[in-house]
């Protein structure tokens, strides 16, 4: 099973700076259970205490929004997620 | 009308296919809302004067700190202590003669946003904090003034064009209330392009040229110097949406 989860540069320090991880899964939260399991500091960066997604992350599957199945959202051999977060810089 | 000095001046622009004296003119008679004289601004604000903005409306509260100018480059040594909206402005008017600068030295508000974006044609988000750019969200959707967003952090950028009541608002996008941050890490870069993708947007809205980057928010890293474009549709429970449907706009 090949799933690859782009990481954003920002999250990059708490992933040994791996820019695309593979991910196992059935679904968007398997998926994200995975990377966290694999780099545990991710986890904050993703969820609240109730381990529900923080609301300035957004999850993308082959570039469309998993909301608002969100962590629900069904995921296949071959799919590619990003996580992309809300930045407020100007 | 364009002068002969105008003709010469913007020539380059104007040979440029469909856009035209017309176009030139279109842009002579817009006013743009910039929120913002930071990084992002500072960009969009000298491209849009240099191209012959008629109006430029700016609004920010803050005064110059020597940590701004790694990237706010409409702001030098000299200024610094300074409202950013007073050395911005001198600037411009230097840069572009012709163009009219109204400063604001105000905090953008939920009472005072109504006023401040009144007249103008679109609205563009160079602020540097989440919750002021939800009231311009919420400000361009109730005044059905188109928005454009744009962000930076450290090397990565965002960019999306609203159109109210018809693509999806910066609220469909982020769900709900985002904490306030302090600091962020940039480097001058990249609100440089930010800025200048966004006021690439400003000027074709108003030529009335290409397409909108509409219900697409482009994601850039500089790191691996990639632009992703993510597919942003509207949310039907969207409060920001719903709250202007209700009200009759």
């Amino acid at each position: 099973m090949s799933i690859k989860m782009n990481i954003s540069p920002v999250f990059l320090q708490y992933t040994n700076n791996q820019r695309v991880v593979e991910v196992e899964g059935t679904n968007v939260g398997e998926a994200l259970d995975h990377l966290t399991n694999k780099f545990p500091s991710m986890k904050n960066w993703l969820f609240d205490k109730k381990s529900k997604l923080l609301d300035h992350i957004n999850i993308y599957v082959n570039g469309h929004s998993a909301y608002p199945e969100n962590l629900g959202k069904p995921i296949k051999d071959g799919d590619e997620i990003s996580i992309i977060f809300m930045v407020g810089g100007g | 009308m364009l002068t002969d000095y105008e003709k010469a001046k913007y020539n380059r622009q104007i040979m440029i296919p469909g856009f035209g004296e017309e176009g030139q003119k279109k842009l002579k008679r817009a006013c743009v809302f910039l929120a913002g004289a930071g990084g992002l601004g500072s960009a969009v604000a000298t491209y849009l004067v240099a191209a012959g903005i008629g109006t430029l409306r700016i609004a920010d509260h803050d005064i110059i700190e020597p940590s701004n100018l790694n990237r706010q480059v409409l702001h030098w040594d000299k200024d610094v202590g300074q409202k950013k909206v007073d050395s911005a402005s001198r600037k411009l008017r230097q840069l572009n003669e012709a163009v009219t600068i109204e400063p604001i030295a105000e905090t953008i508000a939920s009472d005072n946003v109504s006023r401040m974006v009144a007249g103008c044609d679109i609205i563009v988000d160079a602020m540097d904090n989440l919750p002021t750019r939800y009231i311009l969200n919420k400000a361009a959707l109730e005044k059905d003034i188109p928005f454009v967003y744009g962000a930076v952090y450290g090397f990565e950028g965002r960019v999306m064009t609203i159109i109210p009541g018809k693509t999806a608002c910066l609220n469909c996008l982020y769900h709900g209330a985002v904490p306030p941050r302090g600091v962020f890490p940039v480097i001058g870069v990249v609100p440089a392009l930010i800025g200048c993708i966004q006021a690439t947007e400003v000027i074709k809205y108003i030529v009335s040229l290409g397409e909108l980057l509409t219900n697409r928010l482009l994601v850039y890293d500089g790191l691996s110097m990639k632009f992703t474009e993510l597919h942003a549709d509207r949310d039907p429970n969207c409060e920001h949406c719903h709250q202007v449907e209700r009200s009759g706009n």
